[in-house]
């Protein structure tokens, strides 16, 4: 060993991070070279100085600053889960979502069947491909949105998950939960519009349609506002006219908006 | 964290509770300035909370925890777009131990004071390698990580920078006896 690689180590010997061969071979030349053992001295004594630092802790204000966004992020989940429950307690139950969900995983076991006596015939690769789809359609859908819609990212990030959230055929309720919520809760105009895209495909269920009349008179954009009215006139919901002849009469709202509403509720 | 990024918040609070301390002590070392370390801790455990998602169970969370630590100290210092000045030893209140005699204390004092000088001295790059290789629960392998080297690489760095610490912790000896 020549000083230049002795000297690279003598933190990891002062630390007891070496193994032990090189722990004896670096010891060895230390033992033999005085520049090295004056190094080695200077490194462990520095080494010692530098953990031997005070550290005080920090004052009470992070704790509280910290401790004070936690709370307030659990509040905002609580609020949207509440806005979902609210929403599906107000369509009557979860008869659709539930329902849908049931047959779902049903039908779910019933493709496992099939699919591991596939398993036992020997295609065993094919098989394992077609599980994982499943297992990705059936299983992950639904945290993906719960976990990535819900929770705080990039517009981009949200918009993301909603474009693949919108393009699921799946009727899973907490896909729906999650597009919902997006559609109220969202800062960004675009991903509020593509998640009511997405809803279309769902419209025949009540909680789809009383999660966006849920919706309406909470939104502030003109452009969703119309968009969320063409909604409840494609989905034909009639329940949605108390609302609308609100809307129409609402000389703050944009004049676009009164029109809309006018519209739908003579087309309702 | 795997239960956090499930959607446990109250457990946050426990991990804030484990962790704060080591990690405010690296800042504060790493900024030399305790308000800079202080602000800088809240963003990483924000961060925590607002990407807790993208958490993976893969490796240690204390380099997770690093890793967005050196993150948001390199913001804080784009911001404020100025070297850190590390080296007020009042602004880092020391606490010296009271078991310790007057004497033996004050010496201490000037010790911690000549280091955190000397700390200062070193570029920022060479100070966190340095910092984060004296971290007990990381290893040079999640030191690499971290910094996104190679072990070898950040083994080197480290090193490197210990002997440029101890130079400038020498010459600041000899100016003050000169």
């Amino acid at each position: 060993m020549n000083c230049q690689s002795c000297s690279e180590k003598m933190a990891e010997l002062a630390d007891a991070r070496l193994d032990a061969d090189t722990a004896a071979q670096v010891r060895a030349h230390i033992g033999g070279c005085a520049e090295c053992s004056r190094e080695f001295g200077e490194i462990s004594r520095m080494l010692a100085a530098l953990d031997g630092l005070p550290q005080s802790p920090p004052s009470h204000r992070l704790r509280a600053k910290v401790m004070g966004q936690i709370e307030t992020e659990k509040l905002t989940l609580l609020d949207q889960a509440q806005f979902a429950s609210s929403i599906r307690s107000a369509a009557g139950g979860r008869p659709d979502g539930r329902m849908a969900w049931q047959r779902l995983v049903v039908r779910a076991i019933g493709v496992c069947a099939v699919l591991a006596a596939g398993f036992a015939l020997g295609e065993r690769t094919a098989t394992q491909r077609q599980l994982a789809d499943l297992r990705v359609r059936v299983d992950t859908m639904g945290q993906l949105v719960e976990q990535s819609v819900l929770q705080k990212r990039t517009a981009g990030d949200r918009l993301e998950t909603v474009l693949t959230a919108a393009r699921s055929q799946v009727p899973d309720e907490r896909v729906i939960d999650g597009l919902i919520n997006s559609l109220a809760f969202d800062p960004s105009v675009n991903v509020r519009l593509n998640a009511l895209s997405g809803l279309y495909r769902h419209s025949d269920q009540d909680v789809v349609r009383a999660g966006v009349l849920a919706c309406l008179p909470r939104e502030s954009n003109p452009l969703v506002q119309v968009s969320e009215i063409d909604f409840l006139v494609a989905a034909k919901a009639r329940e949605a006219a108390p609302e609308l002849r609100k809307l129409s009469l609402d000389e703050k709202a944009d004049a676009d908006v009164r029109d809309s509403a006018k519209r739908a509720i003579a087309l309702l | 964290m795997l239960a956090v990024r499930d959607g446990d918040l109250d457990s946050m609070g426990e991990l804030f509770e484990r962790h704060h301390g080591p990690l405010f002590g690296y800042l504060t070392k790493l900024t030399g300035n305790r308000a800079a370390a202080e602000d800088i801790s809240q963003v990483v455990f924000q961060r925590m909370l607002k990407y807790r998602h993208t958490y993976r169970d893969e490796g240690k969370f204390t380099a997770w925890m690093y890793h967005l630590g050196r993150r948001c100290a390199a913001d804080h210092f784009r911001k404020s777009s100025s070297a850190p000045v590390a080296v007020d030893p009042a602004d880092l209140a020391d606490h010296p131990d009271e078991a310790r005699s007057a004497d033996e204390s004050a010496v201490a004092r000037d010790d911690h004071a000549l280091l955190h000088r000397a700390l200062g001295r070193l570029d920022r790059d060479d100070r966190e390698v340095l910092l984060l290789s004296r971290l007990q629960e990381l290893s040079f392998a999640e030191v690499a990580g971290i910094l996104e080297c190679s072990v070898g690489a950040a083994r080197v760095r480290a090193h490197r920078a210990l002997k440029e610490l101890r130079d400038h912790y020498l010459q600041i000896q000899k100016e003050k006896h000169t």
